[in-house]
């Protein structure tokens, strides 16, 4: 029974690398049926992963999205399930062949640092912490569904526009859906983001006694958030669409992942905790 | 196997024979009472349309009524004998199976692929049962052809891609907007090719559809058909900031629309993406406008080329339609040959159960003594006992008919039970 979360990380683990594997046989053969079947082991994968979440509460009796590798196992899991959740309105499967991978691989790592119990430090037990942390990761996971639909935006946008008429056309989803699916998780990341990082420095001021510290990774989130901040301006009141959005997404979100992933692994910064 | 197919199409027969045939046919008699009046003729179905005239027909001398039905056809077409061996073709049993199933799923068609053929087949199909002309053989056989057409359609590409310019049109439609409800276009100019394609986008949800021509008497004509609205020619540069898609084909020696027109249409659209059509010869939109972020600018050969090269593929996914087809005529050759043990296995059940029922009825004497309860345990005793004699032989029956060897074990078992 001590064991039924690592158990289910398993089964999860295995069944994401079913559906990756599926989206990319879809992607190889050209058949949507297959990325169909895909979206279904996803949805498998998915709850077997929730079910982790819920096994891991019972255990530790603390919200497991604290340590580094609990972390990105509720990116992957926050991932998956906006995807899924998109896929409900708008049938845009192959977009998981984008997706899945990505959760497949946070998920590898995510499961080399789960198996004993984490003890955390005494400054991170505040209930504010996990607050900050699930606000800012699935806005960081609706950024990350962003740029997949954005990159597919742009292999898509750029078969059309050069008449070239390869059968990616016909599986890949048409440009008006990406824009849509990028557009929205835009436009509910970035209120998610800014309520995560206020959160954070509410926190931050109850421990380390002001609200802002220059950290190398404060910084450069609040550099994607400035950035999105623009983008999402552009879009709403200028008007920007397409191909100028889907890219300038991507930029965007090349900032936010050296906030996420170079910064912890070479710089040093507060916000390594365990 | 006593199934018959006789008939002409577009490859084997010119047009003005295919014409005669079917007018003569159609107008002044019903064929299919013709045909019937064909003593060896049992069952049949005709089928006529733009590119082929077919009979099938399950006959008891396949000979017989296959020169009966050659006569039919002589009548009707008028056809010198030399000319009807060169446009006819004759099959018989799995042959005409074959045939058949390659004509439900659109194998034979001119276009292949194309999905009316198979609502053509159920046409005649139908009009055939109201006749009463179709019976076990041909009901069974015709069933048979529409799952095969259905497996065609569902297991190879060969019906996916668009095969003409219109639809190429709109698939490139669905691919920039997803779905076309409440999309709106704006036909410039006229001819078969845009009225086509724009009568196309309507039926894939396409609402609205304003029509501009130089001569605006003749959009509000064109506008008429298509319930739309005709604009005057001037007022071009308002539309093209409101319509998602243009389907431009006039007859005018210049560029109608220009770069800039696009590119303040598009400012003024908030760049909502925009997909041109240029059908014209010479062209009527600027090439560079297709440079334009959020354009899509796709003339006629651009959309020609997209047909050639689906057509391509379609040639492709044939070889795998004729594998399921080959699958589908031996599956259907083996539900045959079972048939003919079918009567021995009806018999030797009957024998079994006649001698259940008279030996249950010598007992009834001292079968009196006995409960309900207890008579009907001894019925059911004995009934599983014959079940469990008869599952061996006749397992073995049908398994011998599916290699078509089964024609000695009827005679032994027929001779061997007294079934004659």
């Amino acid at each position: 029974m001590s064991d039924m979360d690592i158990l289910f990380l398993k089964a999860a683990l295995v069944v994401y690398l079913i559906s990756a594997l599926g989206y990319m046989c879809s992607l190889y053969i050209r058949r949507v049926l297959v990325a169909k079947v895909s979206t279904w082991v996803l949805f498998a994968a998915f709850v077997f992963h929730t079910m982790f979440f819920v096994f891991r509460y019972i255990k530790t009796g603390q919200t497991p999205v604290v340590s580094i590798h609990e972390t990105l196992s509720f990116f992957a899991w926050a991932m998956a399930g906006i995807y899924l959740a998109f896929q409900l309105k708008t049938k845009t499967r192959v977009l998981g062949a984008f997706v899945s991978p990505v959760t497949f691989l946070l998920m590898i790592v995510a499961s080399t640092g789960l198996g004993g119990h984490v003890s955390l430090p005494g400054i991170l037990q505040s209930n504010l912490v996990p607050v900050h942390v699930i606000l800012a990761v699935i806005g960081e996971a609706l950024f990350a569904l962003a740029s997949c639909a954005g990159a597919m935006y742009l292999m898509q946008e750029g078969l059309i526009k050069n008449k070239r008429m390869s059968s990616f056309i016909r599986i890949f989803p048409s440009l008006t859906d990406l824009d849509r699916i990028n557009h929205l998780c835009l436009m509910w990341g970035f209120p998610l983001l800014t309520l995560g990082v206020l959160v954070g420095s509410v926190w931050a001021r109850t421990a380390w006694g002001s609200l802002w510290q220059w950290d190398p990774k404060q910084v450069w989130t609040l550099a994607a958030w400035f950035a999105y901040a623009l983008l999402l301006h552009q879009r709403l009141a200028i008007g920007w669409k397409g191909r100028k959005a889907a890219l300038f997404s991507l930029l965007v979100f090349a900032i936010l992942l050296i906030s996420l992933v170079v910064i912890n692994l070479f710089f040093v910064t507060a916000h390594s905790f365990i | 196997m006593n199934i018959i197919l006789i008939g002409m199409n577009h490859k084997t027969a010119p047009l003005e024979i295919r014409e005669r045939l079917s007018l003569a046919c159609g107008d002044t008699v019903n064929p299919l009472i013709e045909i019937m009046n064909i003593p060896q003729i049992k069952e049949a179905i005709y089928l006529s349309t733009c590119n082929r005239v077919e009979v099938l027909a399950n006959a008891v001398d396949e000979k017989g009524a296959m020169d009966k039905l050659k006569a039919f056809i002589f009548n009707h077409g008028n056809l010198s004998p030399e000319e009807m061996a060169r446009c006819l073709y004759l099959y018989y049993d799995h042959e005409a199976v074959r045939h058949l199933f390659r004509v439900a799923s659109s194998i034979d068609s001119m276009v292949m692929g194309e999905p009316q053929i198979l609502g053509q087949v159920k046409d005649a199909y139908r009009t055939a049962v109201e006749h009463n002309t179709t019976g076990v053989m041909l009901n069974k056989v015709i069933h048979h052809a529409f799952r095969t057409a259905k497996r065609v359609r569902t297991e190879t590409g060969i019906a996916s891609n668009a095969v003409s310019v219109s639809f190429a049109a709109v698939e490139l439609a669905k691919k920039i907007f997803g779905s076309l409800k409440g999309k709106t276009i704006l036909l410039i100019g006229a001819g078969e090719m845009s009225e086509l394609a724009a009568k196309h986008l309507i039926k894939y949800g396409v609402e609205k559809i304003f029509i501009a021509n130089r001569t605006y008497a003749r959009a509000v004509q064109i506008a008429d058909n298509f319930h739309g609205k005709a604009i005057e020619f001037d007022r071009l540069q308002d539309k093209i900031q409101d319509v998602d898609i243009i389907i431009s084909s006039t007859g005018s020696p210049g560029y109608v629309i220009d770069v800039s027109m696009i590119a303040t249409a598009l400012r003024r659209r908030k760049n909502r993406l925009l997909f041109l059509i240029d059908i014209a010869v010479p062209r009527d939109i600027d090439p560079a406008a297709g440079d334009i972020d959020n354009v899509y600018l796709y003339n006629i050969d651009n959309l020609q080329d997209i047909v050639d090269g689906n057509l391509q593929s379609r040639k492709q996914e044939a070889e795998k339609a004729e594998a399921i087809i080959e699958e589908e005529v031996s599956n259907y050759r083996e539900w045959y040959n079972t048939l003919e043990v079918v009567p021995t296995i009806v018999s030797l059940r009957e024998k079994m159960e006649g001698i259940i029922r008279g030996e249950l009825s010598k007992s009834g004497s001292w079968m009196e003594n006995l409960t309900e309860q207890e008579r009907n345990n001894i019925e059911i005793l004995a009934n599983s006992i014959i079940n469990k004699v008869l599952h061996d032989p006749i397992t073995s029956l049908k398994e011998e008919s599916r290699d078509n060897g089964a024609l000695p074990y009827i005679a032994a078992i027929r001779r061997l039970f007294g079934l004659d």
